[in-house]
């Protein structure tokens, strides 16, 4: 059954080369506009549980800015120390030029 | 003919021979139709003796271990490209035996490299081999952090630390100076500056190169299975190139490469494309040598016909090709570049442990660092260059890309096969060659005086390192 999509926030909000953290249903979630699209992240760190708001993208991976951890923005891998767990990711999409991110 | 022969019959001193009855490197530029740069056609040649070079240097653990100690504490290394670090805030860790350094760029126009160690307990600020972007660096043991300037920023619970001065406490720093888009850094704060390391005359050329305009569109790391040493050296010459890689010989002027030393730190090769072997006179046509052309970025050439009308020489078509494809595709203007530039490759070392490639058709930097706890491996990049768009976007830089140690060249993702099966031919010497050494009752290895001057001159300077 397919999951229940919550709008996130208006595209126009995110041009590419941007992300926005914000929280939904208790959780925070950061979508990240690439040039390979939108990804739609846990917005914690799997390391320490740091926010990864300011975290640098490049080439849809996502470094933590506190200690370094670095994540695959399309399945959430830890590609580098300190962190060795995945964060997890969340299906987004666009509708009515609205982005919208599904939490199931 | 022997050198003996040689010198006794034409009057030659060492290292003055040459390819016997075939134009030098020089005369082979000289017919080109866009003519080479002063840099290109210029020769420093110097004869360095020709006795055996001892081969404890590659078999032997402890003298693996001087060298840290000795010769990457004191020497200026390739660090990291600028366009690693784009952004104040921006890092780069780069680790090189046992040291490591959080390369940051601290102000828009300040880089500054920190030893990448907490000064409470010892963990390390970032983990080796990463980059990307931080406010400051915090510490993930207990929390402490450095700012970006490297002050101290916070010692948690200090009440407990009263012995902290925070005046003392800011992270110690190894050298950086920027060069052509390349951040060097050097841990010996008595060593001279790079531009004196590297002397006047390649700092001369490389201001010319606009390497600082170029950016990494592939970068790949592979696990050499030798000593560092050995795997520059099987870089640092074309006189393999006709039994290593007789894919190449036949357009490559392999015997005819020319070879010159510039103070004590760098050399290079100029070893022209387009043209055949002289190994191989007589036995291939134009039209061959006009097939066989090897490129670093073979897409380059995109799928131009490869024919050779009446009169025209391999040489002067695959200039025009390149000239032509290479402007279309990257979008650049190459109207003024020489054809020596757009087809030779120009290898140039930065000991220890860079190379250099200013040309367009071999456009590459390499970097070899040993393996640290194992002498018979070097961690070996490849870093290709490409000129960055008239527009000047400037793309981000490719990540790299990690072989393991059973995977071939040809398999990297980037990087052209072709270019890939060159590398696997070196590879699979250098395995042969450590096991070699170590099984070899010879105490040295003998150079040629002219074609292996590189090697001498690298060893050299291995050698005033490491008993200096």
């Amino acid at each position: 059954m397919p999951g229940e999509f919550t709008r996130f926030c208006a595209l126009a909000e995110i041009p590419k080369g941007s992300k926005k953290a914000a929280k939904l249903d208790d959780k925070w979630v950061l979508v990240c506009h690439t040039n390979d699209g939108l990804f739609a992240v846990s917005g914690i760190c799997s390391h320490q549980e740091k926010p990864l708001f300011n975290g640098r993208v490049r080439n849809c991976k996502i470094t933590c800015p506190v200690h370094g951890a670095r994540f695959d923005l399309a399945t959430g891998a830890a590609l580098d120390l300190p962190a060795t767990k995945p964060i997890p990711t969340y299906e987004v999409r666009v509708s009515d030029d609205w982005i919208e991110v599904c939490l199931d | 003919m022997s050198e003996q022969v040689l010198k006794k019959e034409m009057g030659l001193a060492p290292g003055e021979a040459r390819y016997p009855g075939e134009p030098s490197t020089q005369d082979i530029i000289a017919r080109d139709r866009v003519p080479a740069p002063d840099w290109v056609r210029s020769e420093s040649y110097e004869f360095l003796g020709d006795e055996d070079v001892s081969i404890d240097r590659y078999i032997d653990p402890a003298f693996a271990a001087v060298e840290f100690d000795k010769l990457w504490t004191r020497t200026w290394q390739f660090a990291c490209r600028e366009e690693h670090i784009p952004e104040v805030g921006d890092y780069y860790v780069y680790d090189i035996g046992r040291r490591s350094f959080i390369i940051a760029r601290v102000a828009q126009d300040e880089v500054r490299a920190y030893y990448n160690a907490c000064l409470h307990r010892g963990t390390m600020l970032r983990a080796p081999g990463t980059d990307g972007c931080a406010q400051e660096f915090k510490c993930s043991f207990h929390g402490w952090s450095w700012n970006l300037d490297g002050s101290l920023k916070q010692a948690l619970c200090d009440w407990d630390f009263p012995h902290v001065k925070a005046e003392e406490y800011s992270l110690p720093r190894a050298r950086v100076e920027l060069l052509a888009g390349f951040v060097f850094i050097n841990m010996d704060h008595d060593a001279p500056s790079l531009a004196d390391y590297l002397g006047p005359e390649f700092m001369a050329q490389i201001s010319q190169w606009g390497l600082e305009d170029r950016y990494t569109y592939c970068h790949v790391s592979k696990t050499l299975p030798a000593n560092w040493k050995l795997s520059m050296a099987a870089f640092m010459e074309a006189y393999h190139v006709l039994d290593t890689h007789p894919q190449v010989a036949v357009s490559n002027a392999d015997a005819n490469s020319q070879y010159d030393v510039y103070g004590e730190h760098v050399d290079r090769f100029i070893s022209t494309l387009g043209v055949l072997s002289p190994h191989l006179k007589g036995k291939y046509t134009e039209q061959d040598v006009f097939n066989q052309f090897t490129l670093g970025d073979s897409s380059v050439a995109g799928d131009a016909p490869r024919q050779l009308k009446e009169g025209e020489t391999a040489r002067q078509c695959m200039a025009d090709m390149i000239r032509q494809a290479f402007e279309t595709q990257s979008n650049t203007d190459l109207s003024k570049v020489s054809d020596s530039e757009l087809l030779d490759c120009f290898s140039y070392t930065l000991f220890p442990n860079t190379f250099l490639f200013p040309g367009i058709s071999l456009p590459m930097v390499y970097r070899f660092r040993p393996a640290p706890g194992d002498h018979r491996k070097t961690i070996y990049e490849v870093f290709f260059l490409r000129p960055v768009p008239k527009d000047g976007s400037r793309p981000d830089p490719a990540e790299p890309v990690y072989l393991r140690d059973d995977q071939s060249f040809t398999e990297a993702q980037g990087m052209d096969p072709g270019f890939g099966a060159i590398l696997d031919q070196d590879t699979e010497n250098l395995i042969l060659q450590q096991a070699g050494l170590e099984a070899s009752a010879k105490p040295g290895i003998t150079l040629g005086n002219y074609q292996e001057i590189r090697v001498r001159h690298f060893e050299r300077a291995v050698d005033k390192y490491v008993s200096g």
